[in-house]
C-alpha cells in the first residue's frame, strides 16, 4: 500500500489549515526509515529470499523500493543479523536469508525498544 | 546482449570486484523474479519497453550500485558539515576582505585601468574561492571516508572558540574595529605603484604563517594527533623532515622574499622569474630528495606503528584508482596515505617543472610595464 497524500485539511483551534504534501511526504519517509529495519528482521524470523520478503512486507502496508531493500539485506549479513544461503528454487538459483541468533537477539531488544517509544507516543498524541 | 546484461553491466562496473559477482547474480534473480511476476499478470510474454519499465522501476544503475557502498554515502557528512561550513565561509570571507584591500590600493594608486583592476580582483578571489572549497571538500571526503576525527574537532575549549567569530564580518569590526592596525590598512600612507594582482600578498602571509609553524612559534592543537574510528593515533615526522629542516625553512623564506620584492617592484617581472626560477629549482631538489627519502610520516595507535611510504612504484594509476578500496584499520590508512603522498610529490615537482620553465620564458621575454 503506498500511502499518497494530496492536500489533506486539518483542523485545528478552529482554523482550516492545509498540509504541505512534500513536506509531509519527507516526514513520513524519516518517520518509518528505521522502523524498517524492525520489520526487515521481523518477517525474516522465517527464511526468505529477496524478491518474496518484499512482497510480505508489502501485504503488511511496508512498500519498500528493491535497491534499499537488497543493500539492507547485504548490511544486516555483514553485520552478523542475518545468514544467508544459494540455493536452487523453480529452476534458479536464489539467495535465502534467516535471521541468525545475533539477529534473533537484536530483535528482541529492538522490539521491546520499538514498544517503549510506541507507548512513549500514545501517551504525548 | 540484452536488456538485462546491459543493466547489470552498468551496475556491475560501479561495484567492488570482490562483492561484483555476488551482487549481479542476486539482482539478475530479483529482475527476472519481476519479469515472471508480470509476465503472469498480463498472461504473456513482456515487449521491450514493458522490460525497460521495470528494470525503471528498480533504479538508475548508478543509484542501485551507490546503495552498496559500504562507505559514508556523501563527501561532507551531517557531522563534520558545520566545521566545512565554518572553513569555507571563513576561508572566502578572508579572501574577500585581501582582494577587497588589494583592489582599494590598486584603485587610490591610480592604476591606468580601473576596470581591469576589479576584474583581476573578481578573477582572483573566485579562482582561489573554487580552490578553497575544492581543498575543504577532499580533505573532509578523506576524513569521512577513514572515519579520522582530528583531535580539534573533539577536544576543543570555550577560551579558543574566538576564531570561530572569523565567520562573521560583523565580528571582525567589533573586535578589532579602531585599533590602530585597522586606521593602518585603511589609511595606508606609503603610495605603492599598482598591483597586478593579490597572489603575492596572499603567498607573503601563508608561506609566512607556515615558516612561524615550522620554527614552533605557532602551535596548531591537535595537528599531529588523529581519532581513528575513536581511538587516539599520533602522527611522527620521518627523520627526513628534520634533515631538511634547514633547508626548507630557507626555501619557505627565499620564497617569502620573492613575495616581499614582487610587493614593493610588481613589474620587475624579469627580476622575479630568475628568482622564481632558481627558488622552485631548489623547491624541486627538496620535492625529490624528501621523495627519494621513501619514509615520510610514523602513525602510531597503542604501539601498533604503520610507516607512511612510498616509492616509484606507486605511482601507477591502477593504484590510485583502488584507492577508495583499502581497509580501514591503521595499516590500510597510512598504505592509503602512503599512496596519497606519493601522488602528492609527483604532482608538485611537476608542478615545479612547469614553474620554472615558465619563469624562464618570462626572462627572455621583454619587460612589460605598465602605461604612466
Amino acid at each position: 500500500m503506498r500511502h499518497t497524500l494530496c492536500v489533506t485539511h486539518y483542523v485545528t483551534a478552529g482554523e482550516l489549515m492545509v498540509v504541505d504534501p512534500e513536506l509531509f511526504e519527507s516526514m513520513r519517509l524519516e518517520l518509518r526509515r528505521g522502523s524498517l529495519v524492525l520489520a526487515v528482521l521481523a518477517r525474516l524470523r522465517e527464511e526468505r529470499y529477496g524478491y518474496t520478503l518484499r512482497q510480505a512486507l508489502a501485504s503488511d502496508g511496508l512498500e519498500m523500493e528493491e535497491s534499499t531493500l537488497y543493500p539492507l539485506l547485504r548490511r544486516l549479513e555483514s553485520q552478523g543479523l542475518l545468514t544467508s544461503e544459494w540455493r536452487e528454487e523453480e529452476k534458479r538459483k536464489k539467495r535465502f536469508y534467516r535471521l541468525s541468533p545475533m539477529g534473533e537477539a537484536m530483535l528482541s531488544a529492538l522490539t521491546d525498544e520499538w514498544r517503549g517509544i510506541s507507548a512513549s507516543l500514545d501517551r504525548i498524541l | 546482449m540484452d536488456l538485462i546484461d546491459r543493466y547489470l553491466n552498468a551496475v556491475a562496473a560501479q561495484l567492488p570486484q570482490d562483492e561484483r559477482a555476488d551482487i549481479v547474480a542476486e539482482l539478475r534473480d530479483l529482475i527476472l523474479s519481476r519479469f515472471e511476476a508480470r509476465e503472469e499478470e498480463l498472461g504473456r510474454a513482456l515487449t521491450e519497453d514493458e522490460q525497460e519499465a521495470i528494470l525503471h522501476e528498480i533504479g538508475h544503475p548508478l543509484v542501485v550500485a551507490a546503495r552498496y557502498r559500504k562507505g559514508p554515502d556523501s563527501l561532507v557528512g551531517p557531522e563534520l558539515f558545520p566545521y566545512w561550513l565554518f572553513a569555507v565561509k571563513a576561508g572566502l570571507l578572508l579572501m574577500l576582505v585581501i582582494q577587497a584591500i588589494v583592489l582599494f590600493i590598486n584603485l587610490i594608486s591610480g592604476p591606468a585601468d580601473a576596470g581591469q583592476s576589479i576584474a583581476q580582483a573578481f578573477h582572483g578571489f573566485f579562482g582561489a574561492g573554487l580552490a578553497l572549497v575544492g581543498a575543504a571538500t577532499v580533505a573532509a571526503a578523506i576524513f569521512e571516508h577513514y572515519g579520522v576525527r582530528p583531535k580539534w574537532l573533539t577536544n576543543w575549549r570555550v577560551k579558543d572558540l574566538g576564531a570561530f567569530e572569523l565567520a562573521d564580518p560583523a565580528a571582525w569590526g567589533a573586535s578589532v574595529g579602531g585599533t590602530p592596525r585597522v586606521k593602518l590598512w585603511i589609511a595606508p600612507k606609503v603610495k605603492v605603484k599598482a598591483w597586478p594582482g593579490g597572489e603575492y600578498l596572499f603567498s607573503f602571509l601563508a608561506t609566512g604563517l607556515f615558516v612561524l609553524w615550522w620554527i614552533g612559534v605557532l602551535h596548531f592543537p591537535g595537528l599531529m594527533h588523529v581519532d581513528l574510528r575513536g581511538t587516539n593515533a599520533d602522527v611522527t615526522g620521518a627523520p627526513i623532515w628534520t634533515t631538511l629542516y634547514g633547508a626548507i625553512l630557507f626555501y619557505a623564506v627565499a620564497q617569502m622574499a620573492i613575495d616581499l620584492a614582487s610587493l614593493a617592484r610588481p613589474y620587475a617581472v624579469r627580476m622575479r622569474a630568475a628568482a622564481e626560477a632558481a627558488i622552485s629549482a631548489v623547491g624541486l631538489w627538496l620535492t625529490y630528495t624528501i621523495f627519494e627519502a621513501g619514509h615520510w610520516f610514523t602513525l602510531n595507535r597503542d604501539g601498533e606503528t604503520a610507516r607512511i611510504a612510498g616509492d616509484w612504484t606507486m605511482l601507477d594509476f591502477d593504484r590510485l584508482r583502488g584507492i577508495g578500496e583499502g581497509s580501514t584499520d591503521l595499516t590500510g590508512v597510512a598504505s592509503t596515505l602512503s599512496l596519497i603522498m606519493t601522488w602528492v610529490l609527483a604532482i608538485v615537482a611537476i608542478s615545479l617543472v612547469f614553474k620554472i620553465a615558465a619563469n624562464l620564458w618570462r626572462l627572455v621575454q621583454p619587460e612589460a610595464r605598465p602605461a604612466a
